[in-house]
């Protein structure tokens, strides 16, 4: 257990921070439909659920956007345009939800994000935190939506993972490969493997997707049991907390 | 002695207002106070920082008490954490035993959290701000990992995002580093976590994913 003492005040300096609280990180400065913005909202807001039913509720919300599929697009686009670049929780929220509507229309606006230039790292000093990460987690979302366009059958879509496959960010580059490999048809994937043979990439095909339960593992504990170890107190139960 | 000012949506995807939820029950805050390292630092989690506030998910107490849910109830069954069980399982114990000491502060702006040694881990705003809920469970346990005895041993590839050649990368996937911890966390979660969403496991899954690509001296050669 710790030597400290439990809450003690002390002579140091921590410090302060003030929040702001706004209802929500949008503006949909370009839509009046109230109705549709609310579901664009609800559906952004059920992606963070937790609980037993945060699956069910989240799958309602999508799908009852769903019925307006076509409006919301624009909606969706247009929002994603007016955030501020550093709100990328928010920025990736929009793109997550243009992949979930599989609307044929979204594969262009789709392709402009991905193609969309990386602006520069603004954590330089940082190891663990990274603003160009960020952006490539939004663009790869991005590329996932494309995915499940191609999946549909959307011809724009196998071109635009063609076109990704040699996006200068390796990340960009290798979701794209792997995705038309998964839903191209045989000529997308002979044109694929001539273009990284050309590019001396070909070790893009050898990265394969993997359950989770066939890579090696973490041996947890090894090494690693602190000194002081705390005594093992069981969390409390769920049971009666989520019907 | 710092003051920052942050700007919060009451409304996102973070997953914050619906953990809130959950978590505003005494027996909950009693345990992760008591058990990932927040006791005897009252007066960091003071001032703005949630401590007489802890239902507010605006604030960031709350926030990290919703990553210590992700931590604690992401397993399906959750009571196992043996170590022969899935990181999913055993990474709040591995944090348990290893994070004593968790404090808050502003930060300037270079790092989500910082292990400083002998149980103590640093976290700053953007740990609540910027990650969302399982992504701060992630940063506990790539935290936990550095307390464990595991520094970064490698310099980014060329082309990481992290940036090619500083150092800060794991050398590999066997070295079994802070970066294996966090992406193998979210890989688990996005395979079989629980009470949460498909969005947020996809999200998990893109982050683990750029972990691999990029956070690695040589690449593992699989991805999520």
């Amino acid at each position: 257990m710790s030597g400290r003492s439990p809450d003690t005040p002390f002579l140091g300096g921590p410090d302060t921070l003030e929040t702001t609280v706004v209802e929500h990180p949008f503006s949909f400065r370009d839509s009046q439909d109230k109705e549709l913005n609310a579901q664009i909202l609800e559906a952004v807001n059920r992606m963070g659920g937790a609980g037993e039913d945060a699956e069910d509720n989240y799958r309602r919300a999508v799908d009852e956007l769903g019925k307006r599929a076509g409006e919301a697009l624009g909606v969706i686009v247009a929002e994603y345009e007016a955030l501020p670049e550093d709100r990328y929780l928010d920025r990736w929220s929009l793109v997550q939800l243009l992949s979930e509507l599989r609307q044929p229309e979204a594969a262009a606006a789709l392709n402009r994000i991905i193609a969309s230039r990386i602006p520069a790292e603004k954590a330089r000093g940082s190891h663990d935190d990274s603003t160009v990460t960020e952006e490539v987690i939004i663009r790869t979302t991005a590329v996932e939506g494309v995915v499940r366009l191609s999946a549909d059958g959307v011809e724009e879509a196998r071109k635009i993972l063609l076109r990704h496959a040699r996006n200068r960010t390796f990340s960009i580059r290798r979701a794209s490969v792997q995705g038309l490999l998964e839903t191209g048809d045989d000529a997308d994937k002979r044109e694929l493997r001539a273009l990284l043979k050309e590019r001396g990439e070909q070790g893009l095909l050898r990265i394969k997707r993997m359950d989770v339960s066939q890579v090696p593992q973490a041996i947890g504990g090894r090494f690693v049991v602190h000194p002081d170890v705390k005594r093992e107190v069981p969390p409390p139960d769920l049971s009666g907390e989520e019907g | 002695m710092a003051t920052c000012t942050y700007t919060v949506p009451d409304k996102n995807a973070s997953g914050d207002n619906f953990y809130g939820a959950v978590i505003c029950n005494q027996a909950y805050v009693d345990y992760f106070w008591n058990t990932y390292g927040f006791s005897g630092n009252k007066a960091y989690w003071d001032d703005g920082w949630g401590w007489d506030d802890s239902c507010n998910t605006s604030k960031p107490l709350a926030r990290a008490f919703n990553g210590c849910y992700a931590l604690t109830y992401s397993a399906p069954d959750y009571l196992n954490d043996s170590y022969s069980s899935a990181i999913l399982n055993w990474g709040r114990r591995y944090v348990r035993e290893n994070i004593d000491d968790l404090r808050c502060f502003c930060g300037d702006g270079t790092a989500i959290a910082r292990s400083k040694g002998g149980g103590l881990v640093e976290v700053y705003l953007g740990f609540f701000y910027t990650k969302d809920v399982p992504g701060r469970a992630e940063t506990l346990i790539h935290e936990a990992r550095h307390q464990g005895g595991k520094p970064h041993d490698a310099k980014f590839p060329t082309g990481s995002t992290f940036g090619g050649g500083k150092s800060g990368a794991d050398s590999s996937w066997g070295y079994e580093g802070a970066w294996m911890y966090g992406a193998l966390y979210l890989w688990w979660y996005y395979a079989a976590g629980a009470r949460t969403t498909s969005a947020l496991r996809n999200r998990a899954r893109q982050r683990g994913n750029v972990v691999i690509d990029n956070a690695f001296a040589t690449h593992p050669g699989f991805s999520i």
